[in-house]
């Protein structure tokens, strides 16, 4: 029986399924406020869904120079990853799998699609290619660094002197200490990991390593069908699990009992912070260059989680 | 205890350790890695010392005998020097050959030059 | 029977050297088999101690020509196995024998290979009878023998670029090295007059005197000479490059571990120097700028050799940080590290001289899409890319983990800010490292392959079982991680912390205590990560999906996707935005240019310090001597 119930949370929800309509379903709302934020019309709400069906249909076309068995196991783990690590993220009190060390899991869990991009891009053999994923590399480099302060700061801030690296132990501290935000020590790394966020999306500002204008989309330049389908989906999903992720760290306070009820206002909170933190910046800026992006990271916003660290630390 | 020895042999190792340091000339270099042998070496032999002792070569039945411990010089020191200028001629012979080596192959012997690999 | 066993081990090593040398130089075959049969035969004697050491918790103890201790004084030459060293023999043996039948094939068109044998055996045999000894002055004299050995195959293919000045820097800084170990070994004589570890450990555990701080101080650097941290690790980049892949082999696992042997046991032994806080800050910091140091720079090379050389430095780094904990966690982390680094890096070497066997160069820049003609070659380089990169399951990930939650978890112990820096360092170097490994990757086995390298094929059978070897077992101790903490790590950890026994087995009971011997306390190491589970759920959805992707991707005519080379539709080229194609491979030093530009300033200013003159690299090591002998007196009381 419980391989039945395990199955379903894989498979369903909070995985397989949940993940990968909601994830969708973000991008969609991305692009239609990105879109009425310029004064044009956008595409419908349902637009990625469209997207993700014809490309499915579609040939795969596998390259002279690639190498077939990379090339076509890249986008594989870069969606399986990112709908385990769904599975991690408690939903405000409800999580499917809980361990002692679940922000050990999500974070080598989180570097896993960026790596399966890269590996798919190298496999590819085209130079664009290669421009593309060195540039990826060096934006992982970048943002690791203050994700990895601000989940520090979080695990002391939680446990106390035993260091809490549980997501559910975060989510009941919460429940009884009110949201990590309120904190008021934490804020700078809530800031932090909102900056954070666009950069481990792919989105604009931060989205050097895709750039569609200079070396056409990057590491994905060889991709078609259903393996292109499969990589935009990872990246809506990695939309919805940031979020969630976000979420779960810093406004895990809202219990209402209904696991239904609470997957709404997940769904709801994760929209709001999409449109806050990815659709409002990606209008109003432009691209980064490699080095300004690196230097932003490792300056600015590392100087955020640094902070909050030091602040933790104080026991404040 | 020899204050003199160790004076001279911590003056052998810094000498040594100066030639290795700042002298450009590779052979200068070997020669400075035998200098800091020789320090190395009078070290060992120094610390063996027993004030009024004897070479250590005795018969069971003397030590017997009740000869007091201090009759005769400390003798594992000196086996210990022996292997060290064993090794010390071993690693300059080696050093001096890849000079030699080096002199054919790079035309200097000048440490300068021979700087092929770097950065 | 079983105690000569690891003095058997030594000396079929040294009596191979001796046979080849006489009968080698005539015939191959006479060579192969007696190398490879002395090499055997040592890993059969050291195999065959692990069921008493490890599983039973035995020590053995041996004097040699059976000179027993006399009235409470050590006369003999001692050798002593406890867990901790036959924890590194097991590493020792299973690196020149693997090195071993990899260099059947892989030496074969070099000349003077009698010589090659011997250098090997004696290498092997210095390095084995280091780890095994247990008196202070044969451990001096089989580390000259492996120096001695070492700089002879750096040198060994005299042709080559760069071999003889790399033998030659790593000979004079070696011998600084050696130099410094002596004198202290003599001071240590001067103070204890005995030079069997055991009892000289049990004589300071009162309390340093100066002598013994200045013993102290010279024998640890003479150590980290040996093990190439930083500020020592010149000479390592420039050796292991130069040398035959097959010995670049054995350095990085053999040579660096042994040094890191000689560190564990001086500290912690005989010198019992863990519970002061000094010595442990002294080696957080040096293991903390050799991890940076060594990453960084690696970054900036384009040559492979020399690339996996730095990140070795970088690896060790990791290992001496955990160990400088101090903490039972820390310890077992520290092994870990270096048990997989032995293996990982191994591995990568031993893929970088099957690349450099077939295509005649190792330069970055040259090298491309060399995965479609050596396709089980660039899998055993991935394996090992992960595995250093940290990327789980592979062994690489474990032992980061132990290392990461070590550090952070002293942290939160001491309140000491400073060590959750050195986790945020270890973590940001870790991802440097992927980096690296990512650059190599496109570099030399994905991308556009070049005309030059039209020809290669894989390498020959003998060279991929090593290979093949190493790569199951970077998998097996990612996953069966449990299993290896509970035979190896432990029992070893315990070893390492437990001085009283190590003291009571050679010297007889009680003799510890008399002299007020007390073992460190440290808290029993609790780690855990590991949820078979997810690894389950996450191979049925990878299935799914697989099947998904196969399923959907054929075109209209049915046929599964393949790309066959008869097919000279365009669609199958690379992009080149509609011009014609031609070689473009982005590779080498191509890669990362943004990032190097920016630390512009950061990479000249270490380039320009590696400058390839021995005389620097001496200065850096006689100023570094000084600072830790002053650093030691200053704060060690």
């Amino acid at each position: 029986m419980t391989i039945l119930k395990d199955l379903f949370y894989i498979l369903v929800f909070p995985g397989a399924l949940f993940a990968a309509v909601i994830g969708l379903l973000l991008a969609g709302i991305d692009r239609k406020v990105l879109a009425r934020m310029q004064k044009r019309v956008g595409p419908p709400l349902r637009q990625p869904f469209y997207d993700f069906f014809k490309l499915m249909g579609k040939e795969t076309i596998i390259p002279h120079a690639a190498n077939k068995a990379a090339y076509l196991a890249a986008p594989v783990m870069s969606v399986a990853s990112l709908m385990l690590m769904m599975l991690f993220i408690p939903i405000f009190g409800f999580s499917a799998f809980s361990g002692r060390a679940d922000l050990i899991v999500l974070l080598y869990l989180i570097t896993i699609p960026g790596v399966a991009l890269i590996i798919g891009g190298s496999a590819s053999g085209s130079p664009y290619a290669g421009i593309g994923i060195s540039r990826e590399m060096v934006t992982m480099m970048a943002y690791e660094l203050p994700f990895i302060i601000v989940l520090l700061a979080v695990a002391r801030k939680v446990g106390g002197s035993e260091l809490c690296f549980s997501m559910q132990g975060i989510a009941d501290w919460q429940a009884a200490n009110g949201c990590a935000l309120f904190h008021w020590a934490l804020i700078p790394a809530a800031i932090a990991m909102l900056l954070v966020i666009p950069a481990e999306v792919g989105t604009q500002p931060f989205d050097v390593a895709e750039a569609e204008t200079e070396i056409c989309e990057g590491p994905l330049i060889e991709y078609s069908g259903a393996p292109l389908g499969l990589f935009k989906l990872a990246t809506a999903i990695k939309m919805f699990v940031m979020t969630a992720l976000f979420t779960a760290l810093f406004l895990g306070g809202i219990r209402t009992g209904f696991v239904a009820l609470d997957a709404v206002i997940l769904v709801a909170i994760c929209a709001v912070l999409t449109v806050l933190c990815m659709t409002l910046i990606h209008a109003v800026t432009a691209r980064l260059k490699i080095e300004h992006l690196f230097k932003f990271y490792w300056t600015i916003v590392t100087g955020l989680a640094l902070i909050s660290l030091i602040l933790v630390w104080l026991g404040l | 205890m020899i204050i003199v020895n160790y004076i001279a042999s911590v003056l052998l190792i810094v000498l040594g350790l100066y030639t290795i340091c700042f002298k450009k000339h590779l052979i200068k270099i070997v020669i400075g890695m035998g200098i800091i042998d020789y320090g190395i070496n009078l070290l060992l032999v120094s610390i063996g010392f027993n004030d009024g002792g004897t070479a250590p070569i005795y018969s069971m039945s003397d030590l017997l005998n009740g000869v007091s411990a201090t009759f005769f010089v400390d003798p594992v020191p000196q086996a210990l020097t022996l292997t060290s200028i064993v090794i010390g001629a071993c690693v300059d012979a080696m050093a001096l050959a890849l000079v030699i080596m080096i002199y054919r192959k790079y035309k200097s012997v000048n440490a300068d030059d021979v700087r092929r690999l770097r950065g | 029977m079983m105690q000569h066993f690891p003095v058997l081990a030594v000396m079929v090593l040294f009596l191979g050297a001796f046979l080849v040398e006489i009968f080698g130089s005539k015939s191959r075959l006479t060579r192969n088999i007696i190398a490879l049969a002395a090499a055997s035969l040592s890993f059969v004697f050291i195999a065959a101690l692990v069921k008493p050491v490890m599983i039973d918790g035995q020590i053995i103890s041996y004097w040699m020509g059976n000179w027993t201790p006399v009235e409470g004084y050590a006369i003999g030459i001692g050798y002593e196995i406890d867990q901790l060293n036959l924890f590194f023999a097991l590493l020792v043996v299973l690196t020149f024998l693997l090195s071993g039948i990899y260099s059947i094939r892989y030496m074969e068109k070099d000349r003077h290979l009698g010589h090659y044998y011997t250098l090997y055996l004696m290498l092997s045999g210095g390095v084995l009878g280091l780890v095994l000894t247990g008196d202070m002055f044969n451990m001096f004299v089989m580390v000259e023998i492996m120096t001695f050995a070492a700089v002879a195959l750096t040198a060994f293919r005299n042709n080559g670029r760069g071999a003889l000045e790399a033998a030659f820097k790593y000979l004079v800084i070696g011998s600084i090295g050696s130099s410094m170990t002596l004198t202290g070994i003599a001071l240590l004589y001067m103070q204890c007059h005995t030079l069997s570890m055991a009892q000289i450990s049990a004589m300071l555990a009162k309390g340093l005197s100066p002598t013994g701080i200045m013993a102290l101080a010279l024998i640890f650097i003479g150590f980290g000479v040996k093990s190439f941290i930083v500020p020592f690790h010149a000479p390592a980049a420039d050796a292991y490059a130069a040398a035959p892949t097959s010995i670049s082999m054995i350095f990085s696992g053999m040579v660096n571990k042994a040094g890191v042997y000689g560190m564990i046991r001086i500290v912690y032994t005989v010198f019992q120097a863990m519970d002061l806080e000094p010595m442990s800050l002294l080696l957080v910091f040096l293991g903390t700028i050799t991890m940076f140091i060594g990453v960084t720079m690696a970054l900036a090379q384009h040559d492979f050799k020399r690339l996996l050389a730095f990140h070795s430095i970088s690896q060790i780094g990791y290992v001496i940080t955990a160990v400088g904990l101090g903490t039972a966690l820390g310890i077992t982390g520290g092994l870990f590290h270096a048990m997989n680094h032995t293996l990982f890096k191994g591995l990568l070497f031993l893929c970088a001289g099957a690349v450099l066997y077939r295509t005649g160069t190792t330069d970055l820049d040259k090298l491309g899409g060399l995965s479609k003609k050596m396709p089980k070659t660039a899998i055993c380089f991935l394996v090992g890319a992960f595995s250093i990169s940290g990327l789980p399951p592979f062994n690489g990930f474990a032992s980061k983990w132990m290392v990461y939650q070590a550090t952070y978890s002293k942290a939160v112990e001491t309140g000491n800010f400073a060590y959750a820096l050195v986790t945020v360092i270890a973590v940001v170097v870790s991802v440097m490292t992927l980096a690296s490994f990512i650059k190599v990757t496109q570099a030399v086995f994905f991308g556009q392959l070049p005309e030059s390298c039209e020809n290669v094929t894989e390498v020959p059978l003998s060279m991929r079982i090593p290979m093949w070897i190493m790569s199951a077992l970077c998998i097996f101790g990612g996953v069966c991680y449990g299993f290896v903490n509970k035979y190896l790590l432990a029992p070893a950890t315990e070893a390492a912390i437990n001085v009283s026994r190590y003291i009571d087995v050679m010297m007889g009971d009680g003799y510890a205590a008399s002299y007020g011997v007390v073992d460190m306390t440290v808290a029993p190491a609790g780690f855990s990560y590991w949820d078979p589970l997810v690894w389950l759920v996450l191979f049925i959805v990878v299935l799914l999906a697989f099947c998904i992707v196969i399923v959907t991707g054929r075109n209209t005519r049915g046929e599964v996707l393949e790309a066959k080379p008869e097919l000279v539709d365009p669609k199958y080229d690379t992009f080149f935005s509609g011009e014609e194609s031609m070689h473009s491979h982005v590779g080498g030093s191509d890669l990362f240019w943004g990032f190097r530009t920016d630390w512009k300033g950061y990479f000249d200013f270490m380039q320009g310090m590696h400058s390839g003159i021995v005389n620097d690299y001496a200065i850096w090591a006689v100023t570094a001597t000084g600072c830790a002998a002053l650093f030691m007196f200053l704060f060690i009381h």
